[in-house]
């Protein structure tokens, strides 16, 4: 079944190369709700007690290299995985309903890279997961490129500037992880049978000193990914130049793969260097949060908006994995369901705003509330999953986050808090931009269409649907997560602070109280 | 059904009505979408008084009861259900909350009437019972913050209502903002608690604390001003009170349920919930105490120098809110809940009155310009005249009884707290003057051209309506109240609303009259039993001197209101001219908006500029493209090589094999 | 067998090639230069073939012929060519193959 899940969107792909233009589109749709109907019998399927690995496919591929082919799902991918088939269904059915030239490779490309996507989230072996992790960005690469937005009258940058620009970025990174990745294999081996399979790696363990360096080569290339800050550089002309469809399941699901990557790969495989190295990254991801906060309220453009807010919410997340304790790992792994499901209504409700004012700059728009009341009423609760407003799932995997980053290290968690400030700001700004306050001339506001309703609604019934119910993903991921974080923390799962009244926190904790 | 199911009951009405109406926004008619969400607040009260009834069958000690519906969110140690908790405190806001709620829909159902975003409001207005309800109902700190996130959203989405008004929006802007500050005090305070005491339901927390925790350690102190940020934030005391005033901006029905009887005094409720925390933090009780006297005297203040009605109306709520932060700080718990009922009664139909003298005036909010109502609105007039009466604690009203009996606690509680009771006496006496300042301004002397034409035709001007702030014409198509205008005299819902308000804002204080009987104190105080504080009580002597001297205070206040304002009409300009410099400064809100301007509105954007036009150009774009420069010139000199003469070529072909060849020579030799 | 005579031929025969191709602007010349140097190479590999005493070094010498011819072909076929389309026999000014 898994194997099914995996290769699908490809099998579709490839058959629409040869259907006429008419039919392609549909015939993607098709695809993506095959993929999505696979995933969600995965999902019920799915033993949420179990902290190992289910649905297991591992066959020998290089076994001169110790290379499986081997995938499975357990509480770290599996909402991942759902969350892949989702946005992707609403992105091809988005770019179904309108007209993109050359429809056949564009929906092939799409559907390319949900498999590539979904690989890397299911792969089991690390080379495997090395190659998805590559294989996902040849298609947005065509996509962003091909299919993208010249900015150079605005006074940016080509499509394809700005495409190849964030593919050096990622293949600088992704170069650093492939050297990481042969060393982590040969090293552990010790001279003995070399495998990749990442089970068997974690109980071979590796030495602290290649722990070290190999650590920094895998978080350089996830944190470009995600981005991170000061990795983040590619993130604003690829964001202006994208095309919307490919930009929403790009923002909603591929800047997550950085942050599985951490919690599948980097805390199990190297927990010694992830405890020595836990304050250094917890302040690159304070400095994204407050960076991209900061960069968000500002910025006019809404997809820059949305941009530099992801910058801040995948900070959150890095956040939360880092404070290397269950619940903060739990906040961020739900947190990243929660943004996907976030972001890419945002895009489509960008598309949507594009082809009634004109215009992606929102000094240029106001007032369309009036005639467009649903859209009105859409956006709202999107805009207020955005900054996490108590009562949506978003508040509560913030809520986790920050009270694991605050039991673990408090001074990161008072600085960390400000960015959800920052965020209530911006998200409204951008909101109050588009439909408040008065209208320019000469921009024609309606309603939105059943088309984009049939993309839209779901999704925000999906958020307001886990607004109701978050620990629908928190039950089931908690197992695997908590298995995780004791790698690292050596076994003690420390929670509540009764619980370990002496645990050590570090010179940013505070000393416990006396007994009582 | 248990008490706990009528809890519930009550939770699902509004929301119900919420959705009805913004679902069917298209197929409903007007009226029945005011009479769903009326109906919907009004089966929600009487859900209330049925839990009410369960409640009083039980014992005074076992009135306390926690329901659960599902886990919310519950792993890894945080276990986050979703429940609510009910005893006497929850079930006293509730009644509250619900019965003015529903007098303030009935009104709107009249009020609102030529709006045309009457489905909006409704659906918004239930939606914000429904949080409030949430708010006070929370069985856990975690519902709590939702509730109390809900009540900031439902404001901001009422102050913006006529949302194609750049005031409006930026007014609901500033109020959201400042609200999430507060939210984020109390999720930290959240965070301690579960750090400390391991569980964030109210049940476990409030047990347990007094075990974890020894007096005035700095853990709970530091909770307790976390959940002082909170509530601060929310009840509009200093310095997060710059929200209120512009929330002004929103329709008078939204001033007078959100900003006056319910949402303010959340954080008044916070602090009473709490108790048992703050009990063991009594630095932190005394901050709040002051800061609740400060607000108290600050607002006070301006309120006797603000010009635009509904403003100083708002000013007036800060003030007495003050009053209840103050008595739930000191321990009066019983006091000061009594307070918040009696005010949620005088100041919402303070506010109705102002709403329908406004719609007299076609949305002129300027009490210069107005005058001479009493003659036009007779109705309007009288019920105006109850509110004001009450809010100056003119004797024998509600107002007399309950703001007295918190300077009283004070008094009794002796000390320190002699400051409140000066200090308490002497904001009284502010608030008589400012009060009848603007009854008198308002409803006495000549007719103002409105009045004129009421009185003459029985119609009420209008005019193409302009933003006074901006001077921009209004957009009634987005719901602005357009030609038409609803006032009471004309509006039987309107009617029937304020007529109850002033009944229960001249007689609603006679449940609490000292020594005769205790109906509220008796009530509520098996809910506030344990700490030391609730052993303080003021004699029934002292309670009947503290009655007294606030009766004389008040009727000075009046009479020097009279003095001020009435007698001598060039005597306001003569002391404004005067005191032009203290006048500035109140008029100026004493720079509070200025100085938070200065200190964190400009700095934020200024850091925003500065990251988006230096940091990220120069230094991120810097590196990429040092990296480009760098990669681009080494290959430069490298393609210098590449010059196209052949001979070039063939030399350096010659010269790298004799190079080779001279070193194997040497080497192997 | 002394075959230091030889040697010394065949290396003043390398040198002039090899000055020759470093000095003279003519193609023509150049591909002159370049089969004076190979056959100083020829005649080198005689020499040692005859001095070892096995016929490897002249097998390898015949190898040499024909990669010579081979690329004499080819080089005089460029000549022509540039002949033909009126281009200076220079081969200073032939330079558009740069970076």
């Amino acid at each position: 079944m898994i194997n099914v899940l995996l290769w699908a969107p490809l099998a579709f792909g490839l058959v629409g190369l040869f259907l006429p233009r008419r039919a392609v589109g549909p015939w993607a749709v098709l695809g993506a709700l095959v993929t999505l109907g696979v995933a969600v019998g995965m999902t019920i399927g799915f033993d949420s007690g179990d902290s190992g690995l289910q649905y297991v496919e591992s066959t020998p591929w290089i076994s001169g290299l110790g290379v499986d082919y081997s995938l499975a799902l357990d509480g770290l991918n599996l909402f991942l995985v759902l969350l892949t088939a989702v946005l992707w269904t609403g992105g091809v059915a988005f770019a179904a309903f309108r007209d993109y030239e050359r429809p056949k490779t564009f929906f092939f490309l799409m559907l390319v890279a949900e498999t590539a996507t979904l690989g890397s989230f299911l792969a089991q072996d690390l080379l495997l997961f090395v190659l998805f992790f590559d294989f996902m960005l040849v298609p947005f690469y065509f996509l962003f490129g091909a299919w993208g937005h010249d900015r150079t009258a605005e006074g940016g940058i080509t499509a394809s500037a700005a495409t190849l620009k964030m593919i050096i970025y990622t293949l600088i990174g992704s170069l650093l992880m492939l050297v990481a990745a042969i060393a982590t294999a040969i090293i552990s081996a010790d001279g003995g049978h070399i495998t990749f399979s990442i089970q068997a790696l974690q109980e071979q363990g590796i030495g602290l000193g290649s722990q070290r360096w190999i650590f920094w080569f895998f978080a350089a290339a996830f944190l470009v990914k995600m981005p991170a800050f000061l990795l983040h550089g590619w993130m604003p002309d690829a964001y202006r130049a994208a095309p919307l469809p490919a930009l929403a399941v790009f923002s909603g699901v591929l800047a997550k793969v950085g942050a599985y990557g951490f919690l599948r790969i980097v805390l199990p495989l190297f927990p010694e260097a992830t405890v020595e190295f836990q304050e250094i990254v917890l302040v690159i991801a304070l400095a994204s949060i407050l960076y991209g906060s900061v960069m968000a309220f500002t910025q006019t453009n809404v997809r820059l908006i949305a941009g530099y807010s992801s910058v801040a919410q995948l900070g959150f997340i890095t956040a939360g994995i880092f404070a290397l304790r269950a619940d903060g790992a739990d906040g961020a792994v739900l947190q990243m369901v929660n943004h996907g499901l976030v972001v890419a209504p945002i895009f489509i409700i960008v598309a949507i705003l594009l082809e009634r004012t004109g215009t992606e700059d929102i000094r240029e728009m106001g007032g369309m509330a009036l005639r467009a009341p649903v859209l009105a009423a859409l956006f709202l609760i999107v805009a207020l999953a955005t900054l996490a407003m108590p009562g949506s799932s978003n508040f509560i995997g913030e809520f986790y986050i920050l009270n694991g980053l605050f039991q673990a290290k408090i001074v990161f968690a008072f600085i960390a808090i400000t960015g959800v400030a920052m965020s209530a700001y911006y998200a409204l700004r951008l909101y109050q931009g588009a439909m408040h306050n008065r209208k320019p001339e000469g921009l024609m506001s309606r309603e939105i269409g059943w088309r984009d309703s049939v993309v839209l609604v779901p999704l925000v019934l999906c958020i307001l649907a886990l607004a109701l119910y978050p620990q629908l993903i928190l039950k089931r991921t908690n197992p695997s997560v908590e298995q995780t974080v004791a790698k690292v923390t050596g076994g003690s799962a420390p929670n509540s602070k009764l619980a370990t009244k002496n645990e050590e926190s570090g010179w940013t904790g505070y000393a416990p109280i006396g007994d009582k | 059904m248990t008490g706990t199911a009528w809890a519930w009951l009550v939770l699902l009405f509004p929301l119900l009505g919420s959705i009805v109406i913004a679902l069917g926004y298209r197929a409903l008619p007007q009226k029945a979408a005011g009479m769903i969400g009326t109906a919907a607040i009004g089966l929600s009260f009487a859900c209330g008084i049925a839990a009410l009834i369960s409640l009083l069958g039980e014992d005074a000690d076992a009135r306390h009861h926690a329901s659960s519906l599902w886990d919310y969110a519950s792993v890894a140690g945080l276990d986050i259900k979703l429940g609510i908790y009910l005893d006497q405190l929850s079930i006293f806001m509730v009644l509250v909350v619900t019965g003015v709620s529903t007098l303030i829909h009935l009104y709107s159902y009249g009020y609102m009437q030529s709006d045309q975003g009457y489905h909006r409001f409704f659906s918004y207005l239930n939606f914000f019972v429904f949080s409030m309800l949430l708010l006070v109902l929370a069985g856990n700190f975690v519902l709590l913050i939702v509730g109390w996130a809900f009540v900031g959203f439902a404001s901001y989405a009422l102050i913006s209502f006529w949302y194609r008004r750049e005031t409006a929006t930026r007014a609901g802007m500033k109020a959201f903002v400042i609200n999430v500050v507060g939210d984020i005090g109390l999720v930290l305070a959240a965070f301690l608690i579960f750090r400390e005491l391991g569980s964030f339901d109210y049940g476990t927390v409030f047990e347990r604390a007094p075990e974890v925790f020894s007096v005035n350690e700095w853990s709970i102190t530091a909770i307790c001003l976390l959940l002082l940020v909170g509530a601060f934030a929310k009840s509009a005391q200093l310095p997060l009170h710059t929200w209120l005033p512009d929330a002004m901006e929103g329709p008078t029905p939204v001033s007078s349920l959100i900003h006056a009887a319910t949402m303010v005094t959340a954080g008044v409720y916070l602090i009473a919930r709490t108790h048992v925390l703050f009990a063991l933090a009594p630095t932190a009780a005394d901050i709040s105490a002051f800061v609740g006297l400060a607000t108290l005297l600050v607002a006070a203040t301006i309120a006797l120098v603000m010009t635009d009605l509904k403003r100083a109306i708002a000013y007036s709520t800060m003030s007495q809110i003050g009053y209840m932060v103050v008595g739930v700080s000191i321990g009066a718990y019983g006091a000061g809940m009594f307070h918040l009922m009696t005010h949620a009664f005088f100041k919402a139909l303070l506010f109705m009155a102002a709403g329908s003298i406004i719609a007299a005036m076609a949305n002129e909010q300027n009490i210069d310009r107005m005058g001479g109502f009493a003659k036009a609105m007779r109705f309007t007039s009288v019920t105006m005249l109850c509110g004001g009466l009450a809010l100056a604690a003119f004797p024998l009203t509600s107002g007399f009884f309950s703001k007295d009996e918190i300077l009283a606690y004070a008094g009794a509680r002796g000390g320190m707290y002699l400051i409140f009771v000066v200090l308490g006496y002497f904001g009284a006496f502010l608030t008589a003057i400012y009060t009848f300042r603007l009854i008198f301004r308002v409803l006495q002397g000549e007719p103002c051209a409105e009045a004129r034409e009421l009185i003459e035709t029985g119609h009420v001007a209008h005019e193409a309506p302009k933003n006074p702030a901006t001077g921009e014409p209004e957009d009634t198509d987005v719901g602005f109240p357009g030609p038409e205008h609803h006032i009471a005299e004309q509006s039987a819902p309107m009617r029937v609303a304020m007529g109850v308000l002033a009944f229960l804002a001249l007689v609603g204080g006679l449940v609490q009259v000292p020594g005769v009987d205790n109906v509220i104190a008796n009530f509520l105080d098996p809910a506030f039993e344990g700490p030391v504080l609730s052993h303080v009580h003021p004699s029934i002597e002292w309670d009947w001197i503290g009655l007294a001297i606030g009766g004389v205070i008040s009727l000075l206040g009046i009479w020097a209101a009279h003095w001020l304002y009435v007698a001598n009409p060039e005597r306001p300009r003569a002391l404004e001219q005067r005191l032009q410099g203290l006048h500035d400064f109140l008029f100026h809100k004493w720079y509070f908006d200025e100085a938070i301007d200065l200190l964190v509105v400009r700095p934020a954007l200024a850091i925003g500029r500065f990251a988006n036009r230096t940091f990220e150009r120069f230094v991120v774009d810097g590196m990429v493209t040092g990296t480009e420069e760098t990669v681009r010139s080494a290959g430069g000199i490298v393609s210098r090589v590449q010059n196209g003469f052949v001979r070039s070529y063939a030399l350096l072909l010659i010269a790298g094999f004799a190079g080779l060849a001279l070193y194997f020579l040497l080497s192997s030799s | 067998m002394n075959i230091t005579w030889y040697i010394v031929l065949s290396s003043l025969l390398f040198a002039t090639g090899a000055v020759g191709i470093l000095l003279r602007r003519s193609p023509m010349v150049i591909l002159l230069c370049l089969e004076l140097m190979l056959n100083a190479g020829n005649l080198a590999l005689v020499a040692f073939s005859r001095m070892v005493g096995n016929e490897q070094g002249q097998v390898f010498a015949v190898i040499v012929m024909v990669i010579a011819a081979c690329e004499v072909v080819v080089g005089l076929g460029l000549i022509v060519a540039i002949f033909r389309r009126r281009l200076p026999l220079n081969v200073d000014d032939l330079r558009e193959l740069r970076g």
